[in-house]
């Protein structure tokens, strides 16, 4: 066991390339000093100790870390912490407005739109931007367009019976 | 029988939303990723690049140079630990870094530990292997392979099928093969490991914690009692969370060895690896039957992929001795060794393939007889069992087909293949049986009611999702007489009573009856109390005779006659009041019935595209019967999921592995197909049936029984659309072109 001991001692490693950034973070700023390998994903959870957020694939293609930047949706674990810089980033913790749940929140609620609930915060999010995008107006048009977002538990009908509800209610309006 | 236990109680319970939702939508339910501890490092694996042969020499050093490394355990260094237990569902994995040997691709050859993710998953890519690799076997039906005969004692031999397929009037003969899938819950497999002094503490994601901290326990040589593994939140786990896996073991002794917390999530391309798989295999169906379409024979074998290490409980065509009355019956299971990683239960293990080759056995059978196929398993049913000659505990099978069919406009169709169109689209209706057994084990719970007259039930459960949280506070605020809003459900910590794990459809019902009991019995206690006091209207009420309502304890139909829980609390100086109750599952013969799992029937739609191919699921209708349904919103969730996941096996999942390196070649969700918000249409759910008489809750779990039956009702719909018979999983668009 003593093989494995700590090598912290040991010099001559290459410099880690940092770089001081400043996100912006639902209102907040937060500056942090970052690797520049570290993805937004990785900061947000790892940095800012926001989990809400999370890690499905890491490989832009599950959808469960999705996040607004500048009220679009993007994928987190494809963007670099860096290139979030000066712009601002909603999480799924910035989502519920201060007289509570955004009605999405509440329609996923109703509609049991899921079960493990490790997806939702991405799917609640997508689900925001979609409806802000316009693409809520028929269940095909919220199936195709929540596409990105899996779900391994199958709530699917649920989510799309959430979001049709939520849209008749203009939940898009909801503070975002 | 008890009050409290006769109380009249509905079919199917209130669609109460989830207690946990609010936590799930906000993005605050913490899912084993997301917890941290001070102090914390990062561990990542390194797999091997071989799939079969021995490790001449490991290259650490890059590694252990790298910017942040803290340590690197190989099989040359590691400590050698324990292997965990046998249970109920068969050994435990072998422990990690034990040997030089390699038995599959992707096996773990190396931990590497780190100040940060980003330095640890970059070292580990540093880290190489000489091996001396040999030739791996790789084809389930290599002659080479070992195979394991009869390996969980379940073949069935019944009548004389020989003699009966000889007389028999029609006979079908027919092979069907099935992919491997893998589970890709969303939420990647995390293990967080921290020790003081002997005590060892671990988040990990996990169906059964109590299981795995007797792994730690073993693994390590230390109590139970210093053990306590957490997951309040599981984050999907469809079998994948039965194991104390290799990886969870390795987190532990790192963290041991580095004296630091230690905290590693599993990359995606690791889940297809680390965490088991559904295995393929191959069946063999000879059907025999009259020409009036009366089954004489069914004669079901199978082979069943398995690694060259390690076991796996998946009896394919075992439930084909019992899903019709036949009187000549042979079933078979093999498993065959060759070098992948080691398979392990997915979401309805063994019905989800041995029901495809026997419901589409049934289509075939009843075009072959020009029948029904409805008809032909209702001149099949049987309402006992064929095993043992017991009544079925529940079984509403028959009016799963009646209403079923109904609901989906059965009667419409046309038996002639490609005789259904719109436009381009060649359209198919097609239907399946499906059954589940539930597995039980023995639970245990603790009921308390505190001096606010609010309730807390706790057990080392798990809810994966199936809504364990909800339908168990849902039970004890019913047998505790309080609104949902004074009952808290808590689980996810081994510290608490012992529950069997979150699998086999059986928690429901099996952890249902220990918090039924726990409560039951700290009604009694709190009569009791009151029964002696000169001051309770209860004073002589005989513990029996009384119900709950409201908070308040009273005899049958006179509420006016009621002490509360405070009440009763306060006059005796006590804070709180506790209790504990337990459940063993039922024996079929002290019942003189055969437990009956879930029933279902499933009807469906597809479309076909004439030209392309292309196959789209445009309906289903399932028909369940669950026994009792504790909570309508989160059972038929159930159903839903399942039929999802049966959607994804039937059209896309198909775990690849390279047939000459052993390497899965699709280990990611861009390559590994899922079924997708657009794949799936609406979903009809209906529950039917009885609360079951086996046990006193009356459920029979839903968690699996809404997969079982689409892949061969899809299969059979694509055959009425198309004239092609599909005798292989997943379908996909070539094979209809």
């Amino acid at each position: 066991m003593t093989d494995v001991a700590s090598r912290r001692d040991v010099d001559e490693r290459p410099a880690i390339t940092e770089r001081v950034v400043t996100l912006t973070v639902n209102g907040r700023p937060h500056t942090l000093r970052l690797d520049t390998r570290v993805t937004l994903l990785d900061a947000l959870r790892d940095r800012l100790g926001l989990v809400g957020t999370k890690k499905g694939c890491d490989q832009g293609a599950c959808g469960a870390c999705t996040v607004h930047l500048d009220g679009r949706r993007v994928l987190a674990c494809l963007t670099l912490a860096a290139q979030a810089e000066g712009r601002a980033i909603t999480t799924i913790e910035g989502v519920s407005g201060a007289d509570g749940q955004h009605p999405v929140q509440q329609a996923f609620m109703e509609h049991d739109g899921f079960q493990c609930g490790f997806c939702t915060p991405g799917q609640i999010m997508s689900a925001v931007a979609l409806m802000a995008e316009g693409r809520a107006g028929s269940d095909a048009e919220i199936r195709e367009f929540m596409s990105g977002n899996l779900c391994r538990c199958g709530a699917y009908p649920n989510i799309v019976a959430a979001i049709r509800e939520a849209a008749s209610q203009g939940g898009h309006d909801a503070g975002l | 029988m008890s009050t409290v236990e006769s109380r009249r109680r509905p079919l199917v319970g209130a669609g109460v939303n989830r207690v946990d939702g609010p936590r799930k939508v906000t993005g605050t339910a913490p899912y084993p990723m997301d917890f941290s501890v001070p102090g914390q490092a990062y561990g990542a694996l390194v797999q091997s690049t071989i799939a079969a042969g021995r490790i001449v020499r490991m290259h650490t050093e890059a590694a252990e140079r790298a910017p942040g490394v803290i340590g690197v355990l190989t099989h040359e260094n590691a400590p050698r630990v324990g292997t965990g237990p046998v249970t109920v569902l068969g050994a435990s994995p072998p422990a990690p870094l034990r040997n030089d040997r390699i038995v599959h691709h992707g096996q773990h050859i190396a931990f590497v530990v780190a100040e940060t993710p980003e330095q640890a998953g970059a070292a580990a890519r540093l880290v190489r292997a000489d091996y001396e690799a040999t030739e791996p076997l790789l084809d389930l039906q290599d002659p080479r392979a070992e195979h394991l005969v009869d390996p969980w004692g379940m073949d069935t031999s019944r009548g004389d099928t020989a003699a009966a397929m000889a007389s028999a009037e029609v006979t079908l003969r027919a092979t069907y093969t099935t992919a491997d899938n893998t589970h890709n819950p969303l939420g990647l497999f995390a293990t967080l490991a921290a020790w003081e002094g002997d005590t060892l503490t671990v988040h990990d994601t996990s169906q059964w914690p109590s299981m795995v901290r007797t792994s730690l326990a073993m693994a390590f040589g230390i109590p139970e009692s210093s053990v306590r593994v957490l997951v309040p939140y599981v984050g999907g786990g469809f079998g994948a969370g039965l194991r104390a896996w290799p990886h969870v073991i390795l987190t532990a002794m790192a963290a041991r060895v580095l004296r630091r917390p230690v905290k590693l999530v599993l990359t995606r391309p690791q889940m297809f690896t680390s965490v088991g798989h559904r295995p393929s295999g191959v069946q063999w169906l000879r059907v025999g039957a009259t020409r009036d379409g009366e089954l004489l024979v069914l004669n079901h074998r199978s082979l069943i992929s398995l690694s060259m290490e390690d076991n796996d409980y998946e009896p394919f065509a075992s439930a084909t001795a019992f899903a019709y009355r036949c009187p000549n019956v042979i079933t078979q299971d093999r498993q065959a060794r060759i070098n992948i990683a080691v398979p392990t239960s997915m979401r309805a293990p063994a019905e989800a393939q041995g029901n495809f080759a026997l419901e589409s056995a049934l289509d075939e059978l009843a075009y072959t007889l020009g029948m029904d196929p409805v008809e032909l398993r209702l001149r099949n049913h049987t309402d006992v069992d064929p095993r043992n000659g017991l009544p079925w505990s529940g079984k509403a099978l028959l009016e799963c087909y009646e209403v079923g069919a109904r609901r989906f406009g059965w009667s419409r169709r046309n038996p002639r293949p490609r005789s259904m169109r719109d436009g381009n689209w060649l359209v198919g209706y097609g239907m399946a049986s499906a059954l589940f057994p539930y597995f039980a084990q023995p639970c245990a719970a603790q009921a308390t009611v505190r001096g606010d007259g609010s309730a807390l039930v706790r057990s080392a459960a798990t809810d994966i999702g199936t809504g364990t949280y909800t339908v168990m506070a849902q039970l004890a605020a019913e047998e505790l007489g309080l609104p949902l809003d004074m009952v808290r459900f808590d689980l996810g910590d081994s510290d608490m009573p012992n529950s069997m794990m979150a699998g086999g459809s059986g928690l429901t019902g099996a952890l249902g009856n220990a918090v039924h009991d726990a409560c039951r019995r700290l009604v009694r206690s709190f009569t009791e109390l009151a029964w002696a006091s000169p001051e309770s209207p209860l004073r002589g009420v005989p513990p029996d005779d009384v119900q709950c309502t409201g908070g308040t304890i009273h005899p049958v139909g006179r509420p006016d006659l009621g002490e509360s829980y405070v009440e009763i609390l306060a006059r005796h100086e006590l804070s709180e009041l506790t209790a504990n109750g337990k459940s063993s599952p039922p024996v079929p013969e002290e019942l003189g019935m055969s437990l009956a799992g879930a029933y279902g029937a499933k009807f469906v739609e597809v479309r076909v595209d004439a030209d392309l191919g292309l196959l789209r699921v445009a309906r289903v209708v399932s028909v369940i019967d669950g026994g009792r349904i504790l909570n309508e919103k989160t059972a038929r969730s159930q159903i839903i999921g399942g039929t999802v996941g049966g959607i994804g096996m039937t059209l896309f999942e198909d775990t690849v592995t390279d047939p000459h390196t052993g390497r899965i070649a699709n280990a990611t969700f861009g390559d590994y197909l899922v079924a997708v918000n657009a794949d799936v249409p609406e979903l009809d759910v209906v529950f039917v049936g009885e609360p079951d008489r086996g046990t006193a809750t009356g459920t029979k779990g839903v968690g699996e029984v809404g997969l079982v039956g689409i892949a061969p009702a899809i299969a059979n719909a694509v055959y009425h659309a198309t004239g092609k018979r599909i005798r292989q999983l997943p379908i996909t668009l070539d094979a209809l072109l």
